[in-house]
């Protein structure tokens, strides 16, 4: 039976000659350079429409372990930033670019592109107000649809349905956030509120302790009323339809991604949903540990939220 | 925003029409949305046909269309994708592979010059689609192609160099006694630049690439064939020299021959002449001895009896005689002025050899004075030195006597 990867890890994790480990990394290390810097970046018809590593992987594990730009293989990353600016203008692309990692001036350079060299200042050096005032003015006057928030360690954009996070202390900007994991409390605090803030202004939420956000929806007791107490074949009204059909199959669904959901009838008899979130979800890895939340993960909870907000809050209001 | 919705609409049209099959209806309406474009906005409009392009089901046969009824020229195109990213650079390449296959008499007239491009992507570009040329059933066998091909092994462009490998690799499964021969050829004339080793390797990878038992055969029999060939016009080639070098002597035999009768023409001439003016004098003369009778009768006989014509003549002789006597004394005066000047010069000089002389004579002189300058600083010195040494002489010599006589007085004491 030849070696599989599964060995190597169990191998990187178990043994003890810190020698052996070393030598086995440098192995993996030696290939992946050649992989990149010589057989990939040899053809740069190959490098551009099949690049020897998926989606270029490994271009992001070079940017998240802070290497500067003089150390990654230039025409990839060139290509790269090509894909991702190809995607955001919606001309074709031969992959989407989702969890694709930038330099900060790259990304303002492809977003926008005119206040690249003032905006790159701005936010180097947190001048958030004159940073600001561009953003305002792209949005208000240039007809630019995008929103964003800041916080003390990022700031996230929101383009169309496409989150972008730069990441202030690193230097560098995840775009098109997808598979990627929610990193800290913070982030996942930070994107309940930029999405709140856009789509359910009125919905309660915070940060409970260190771990927990909490987002508390109400469906009004109103709503709920005129809801049938028993099953027909013919729904007639799309929240008899919504709520005898697709409402527990979606908590069903959130509960892999939640921490808790608690349903309970507030002092006026409104339902109120209260989504209890931390960085972990309740579904496990064959390891047996806590698979952590992933932004796409985030963004059906947030979809859920959005639904009942608009289709039975906003609407009895 | 007006011209993006106006942009927008007309390429919705091109896709209905390509939609529906209409492919010259299509072609028609490309052309004159690219016709209608400025400068500015011609490669984002030729941007958004092959945008439109790779994502349509016909789009391959209406780019064929637009080729081959040169709405779109290949080597225009060529260079405006170079200023566009890439991605879209190498996507619409791959969409001409087919094309390229199939049809390379619609490219092959333009790769020449394509591969002497400034723009090294417009080079890289064309060695591409050469690849996807020779993957279909075309046999690429033109030599100057080849040979140019083989230039780009030492581009400056890493990229363009690998391309090109790959390119002579494409081209060598089919042509490799071609490609063999220019390339060795190519390592020859380049045995003395500086990275010839690389050039060796990858000519190295690029034989190895095609060559295989079946191939050799064939490789060896074209080199023996082009051997014999080569041995051949060498043959000729030498013959064709004899015979222009036979041509070249007969040539000159003939202008010598033509020099010879010239001289002697001029000669029987410069004869001929000579003899002329001898006759005039000799009658000159008679006339003269005739004048002088005829003077002395004139004496006598009364002046009318001497016809007119005669005096005439012989005052224009007499005024010829004159102008030649000037003539000569004019020659005379200037060769002595000539004279002059030269003895003039020939005086100028000698005094100038008079001057470096003397000049010389008293450096001379100054170099003895200083000899000897040199030789009595010496003598003082070595005089210097032998008072110094007779000084320390006397001195030992008073010590040892006062050391010999504190000595005899001890001696006595005792």
């Amino acid at each position: 039976m030849p070696l599989e990867p599964k060995h190597y890890m169990k191998f990187l994790d178990n043994e003890a000659e810190a020698k052996d480990k070393s030598e086995l990394l440098d192995l993996l290390d030696n290939r992946v350079r050649i992989l990149c810097f010589d057989e990939c970046e040899r053809d740069r018809i190959v490098c551009t429409l099949t690049p020897l590593c998926s989606r270029r992987f490994l271009l992001r594990l070079r940017i998240k372990n802070n290497l500067t730009i003089e150390d990654l293989p230039q025409f990839c990353y060139s290509v790269h930033k090509g894909v991702i600016e190809r995607y955001f203008r919606n001309k074709t692309v031969i992959y989407r670019p989702y969890d694709a990692y930038l330099y900060l001036i790259d990304f303002i350079d492809v977003y926008f592109h005119g206040d690249y060299r003032k905006l790159n200042k701005f936010i180097s050096f947190k001048n958030w107000v004159e940073a600001k005032e561009i953003f305002d003015d792209r949005i208000n006057n240039r007809n630019e649809n995008f929103k964003y928030l800041i916080t003390e360690n990022y700031f996230f954009f929101k383009f169309e349905d496409k989150i972008h996070i730069i990441f202030l202390e690193e230097g560098y900007v995840l775009c098109n956030a997808n598979r990627e994991n929610i990193v800290d409390l913070e982030m996942l605090h930070g994107l309940c509120k930029l999405y709140a803030g856009i789509y359910f202004p009125e919905v309660n939420l915070r940060s409970l302790g260190s771990k927990h956000v909490e987002i508390i929806v109400k469906i009004p007791y109103d709503v709920l009323t005129k809801v049938r107490s028993e099953a027909t074949e013919t729904n007639d009204s799309k929240a008899d339809h919504y709520f005898w059909n697709t409402f527990w199959e979606d908590l069903n669904a959130l509960t892999q991604y939640c921490d808790e959901i608690h349903l309970q009838m507030d002092t006026n008899q409104n339902l109120e949903i209260a989504l209890s979130l931390s960085l972990l979800t309740s579904n496990y890895s064959e390891d047996k540990k806590r698979v952590p939340l992933r932004f796409r993960d985030l963004r059906l909870i947030l979809n859920f939220i959005t639904r009942i907000y608009t289709d039975y809050y906003i609407i009895w209001v | 925003m007006e011209e993006n919705e106006k942009d927008l609409i007309e390429i919705n049209s091109i896709k209905e029409f390509v939609k529906d099959s209409r492919i010259d209806d299509a072609v028609k309406l490309i052309a004159l949305y690219l016709n209608d474009s400025t400068e500015e906005n011609y490669i984002d409009r030729l941007e958004n046909i092959i945008e439109l392009l790779l994502s349509l089901h016909g789009g391959r046969i209406v780019l064929r269309f637009l080729i081959e009824n040169l709405v779109i020229d290949v080597p225009s195109l060529l260079e405006n994708l170079s200023k566009k990213d890439s991605v879209l650079r190498y996507t619409f390449l791959l969409l001409l592979k087919t094309i390229c296959e199939n049809e390379c008499d619609l490219f092959l007239p333009y790769s020449e010059d394509l591969l002497n491009s400034d723009d090294p992507n417009v080079r890289e570009a064309d060695l591409q689609l050469l690849i996807y040329m020779a993957g279909g059933d075309n046999t690429i066998d033109n030599e100057s192609l080849i040979r140019t091909i083989s230039l780009k092994l030492t581009d400056d462009k890493d990229f363009v160099v690998q391309k090109a490998i790959q390119t002579l690799k494409a081209i060598g499964e089919k042509s490799p006694s071609t490609v063999t021969k220019i390339l060795t050829e190519y390592v020859k004339e380049n045995s003395q630049i500086s990275n010839n080793e690389e050039l060796k390797k990858s000519v190295d990878g690029i034989i190895k690439s095609f060559v295989t038992i079946e191939k050799i055969e064939e490789i060896v029999e074209a080199t023996e064939e082009k051997k014999d060939i080569d041995l051949e016009k060498e043959e000729s080639e030498i013959i064709d020299k004899e015979l222009e070098l036979k041509k070249k002597e007969l040539e000159i035999k003939k202008k010598k021959l033509e020099l010879v009768e010239k001289e002697k023409i001029l000669e029987e001439k410069t004869i001929k002449e000579k003899e002329k003016v001898l006759k005039l004098k000799e009658e000159l003369l008679e006339e003269e001895t005739k004048l002088s009778k005829e003077e002395i009768l004139v004496a006598k006989v009364p002046i009318k009896k001497i016809p007119k014509k005669l005096k005439k003549e012989v005052i224009e002789i007499r005024d010829k005689e004159f102008e030649l006597q000037k003539k000569d004394l004019e020659i005379k005066k200037k060769k002595l002025e000539l004279e002059e000047k030269e003895k003039e010069l020939e005086e100028r000089e000698i005094i100038e050899k008079e001057k470096t002389l003397k000049v010389k004579e008293e450096l001379i002189e100054k170099e003895q004075e200083l000899s000897q300058v040199e030789l009595e600083i010496k003598k003082k010195i070595i005089e210097q030195k032998e008072l110094k040494i007779l000084k320390e002489e006397a001195k030992r010599v008073d010590e040892q006597m006062k050391e010999l006589i504190e000595k005899e007085k001890d001696d006595d004491e005792t």
